[in-house]
């Protein structure tokens, strides 16, 4: 590291040289061109030296008792704290120097002695000057890459608050979507509780009572009942309410409306011929009640089924929304399952007059991705699509592979971006949104999370019809 | 002479059917009972009793449905008939909105999803009581 440089900082030398003279004359050059020197006279000094404190470059004779240069230099170059300290060796011109050993060892230079006082200087200051612009590059490298990871720390908080953020929009939405099935869950646990209590003693006295043809009339009605699927609307249910109405006023039934309303809710809506001999029965409002009973036992129980699947789904979503991926790793993901789970969450606006038309292929692939970011680039351009249309039109979703990609296109009928502003809308900040409903982050970061996947996202808007296809490699 | 209704608003079959047969429980024959999934549906029962010369009794109605939402769709009752029973049954509504019901629909009260059914029926009993 660099500490306290002044203006005439020029490098830290340890000079090893066990000729005392020698040493003496490199020293005294040195310090005479400001360069700070320290002199060693063997091999196992200047490594312990070194430890205590690492030099800028070290001047290293060959020929050493104990320890040669090369074992030195060697040895140096083991320890990664001090690998890069560049050695320059230094040889009697006599001796036979092997200079491929000498950069095998990991030297970076030699001079040879009786010394020429320029060359030295030339070399030091070269080496010098290499390895202080080395080391000023490391530090810079470390700045760089701490600012990077502070911004991807900051980035990665931005992408969570968003996200925080854009699930806040939605809890209204879903608190409706909870409590809906619950209002029906309960509801029904207090209908067939009531029915117990108020009939459970009831029944076999009834029973006795009428006869076994009306018997048999109860257990078919009721039978019937459960068989049946309505998906009728109310409207629709109206209308045979005052059709079976008019069929047993012909038929000088009493009660009509009363009994076509039961009749109804059991899911008898036309052809009355086969029920006309209980209805006609002094019993038969009696019996008809009990079979409506027994069926909305049955029904509540369906809806009990039913709106808890709804709830459930949405506790799912949710839980698949709100996950924080603390590995930071790609994992295999379906890319449709996470763009089903956004559109669970988000039924309560779809479902006010937007079609979904959902055209995935069946051999899409899974891909290594990060899902949860993932959903924040469904969630983004699903929740934009649905207020460009005002809940109003059309989203249609295609997934399919193309060329070693997926390709996901959203669709929606909108009005569109306008051509000045469709440029603009993936910087970051950028809303057309008024102050506290959107950060305008939301496509900005859509975007880095696509580049983040190596993957692809682009835009094409006509009034009626704008389309963000995104592509992410397989 | 027709029962007089009971008119449940909601843009949930399952809360409807829930509704149809919760009443029909509590108050048998006693009322007739209509079920619309939406404020526009509701109006068509409305304008179709009214002919009938049908008595609207009770109207419950959700608050988040799909075109008219419920404080909407209740003020505008309300200036047709001023006399029938607003109940809000909702499974999440702003403050302002019921707010709104209460002071130009003369909302009785606002039950929450999910709800009481006795809560319910008492509700609706009290307010036969109190009001018409």
């Amino acid at each position: 590291m660099i500490l306290t440089q002044t203006e005439t900082y020029k490098g830290d030398i340890l000079a090893v040289d066990d000729t005392p003279e020698n040493l003496r004359l490199l020293t005294n050059l040195l310090r005479e061109y400001d360069y700070k020197v320290r002199p060693v006279p063997n091999g196992s000094m200047a490594l312990s030296v070194i430890e205590m404190s690492a030099p800028d470059l070290i001047l290293l004779d060959i020929m050493m008792p104990d320890m040669n240069g090369y074992e030195v230099c060697s040895k140096l170059k083991q320890i990664p704290e001090y690998a890069h300290i560049p050695v320059i060796f230094i040889s009697a011109i006599d001796d036979m120097i092997d200079k491929i050993k000498a950069f095998e060892v990991g030297g970076v230079d030699y001079i040879t002695k009786p010394f020429q006082v320029e060359e030295v200087l030339a070399r030091v200051e070269a080496h010098l000057k290499i390895h202080l612009l080395q080391k000023s590059l490391q530090d810079k490298n470390y700045e760089l890459e701490s600012a990077l990871q502070q911004l991807r720390t900051a980035q990665h908080q931005l992408i969570q608050s968003e996200k925080m953020a854009a699930l806040g929009q939605l809890v209204a939405g879903i608190a409706h979507e909870i409590n809906t099935p619950l209002g029906a869950i309960r509801s029904s646990i207090e209908n067939i509780t009531s029915f117990l209590s108020d009939n459970l003693e009831k029944i076999p006295q009834f029973l006795q009572g009428i006869s076994p043809e009306r018997q048999q009339d109860l257990f078919n009605l009721s039978h019937y009942s459960l068989q049946q699927k309505s998906t009728f609307s109310s409207r629709e249910k109206r209308k045979f309410k005052r059709s079976i109405t008019k069929a047993l006023s012909e038929e000088n039934i009493a009660n009509p409306d009363l009994l076509a309303d039961t009749l109804v809710d059991l899911g008898v809506y036309e052809d009355l011929t086969y029920l006309l001999p209980l209805l006609k029965d002094q019993d038969g409002e009696e019996i008809l009640n009990m079979a409506y009973q027994i069926s909305s036992v049955e029904k509540s129980a369906q809806t009990i089924k039913t709106a808890t699947d709804r709830a459930a789904k949405v506790v799912f979503a949710l839980k698949t929304y709100a996950r924080h991926d603390q590995i930071g790793e790609k994992t295999e993901t379906n890319i449709t399952e996470g763009i089903d789970t956004i559109l669970t969450l988000y039924h309560n606006h779809l479902k006010h007059g937007v079609e979904v038309i959902q055209n995935y292929d069946d051999q899409l692939p899974s891909i290594l991705a990060y899902p949860d970011e993932l959903n924040q680039v469904w969630t983004n351009v699903i929740h934009n699509a649905l207020q460009a249309m005002d809940n109003q039109g059309t989203l249609k979703i295609d997934a399919f592979p193309q060329e070693n990609h997926v390709l996901v296109r959203i669709t929606d009928s909108g009005v569109g971006i306008p051509p000045d502003i469709l440029p603009k809308i993936f910087e970051p900040f950028f809303t057309t949104k008024s102050i506290g409903e959107g950060s305008g982050l939301g496509l900005d970061i859509v975007q880095k999370i696509i580049q983040k996947h190596e993957g692809k996202i682009e835009v094409k808007s006509i009034p009626g019809q704008t389309t963000f296809t995104v592509l992410l490699p397989m | 002479m027709n029962k007089p209704m009971i008119l449940c608003v909601d843009d949930e079959a399952v809360i409807l059917n829930s509704l149809k047969i919760q009443l029909k429980n509590a108050f048998q024959d006693q009322y007739s009972y209509e079920m619309a999934e939406s404020a526009e549906e509701a109006w068509e029962i409305l304008e179709e009793m009214q002919e009938e010369q049908t008595e609207i009794l009770v109207i419950v109605s959700d608050w988040l449905m799909p075109g008219t939402k419920g404080d909407e769709f209740l003020i505008q009752v309300h200036h047709q008939f001023p006399r029938v029973l607003k109940i809000m049954l909702t499974g999440q509504a702003d403050g302002d909105a019921i707010e709104r019901a209460i002071h130009d629909a003369n909302l009785y009260r606002c039950l929450h999803k999910p709800w009481n059914n006795q809560e319910l029926v008492e509700t609706i009993k009290a307010g036969l009581h109190n009001y018409v």
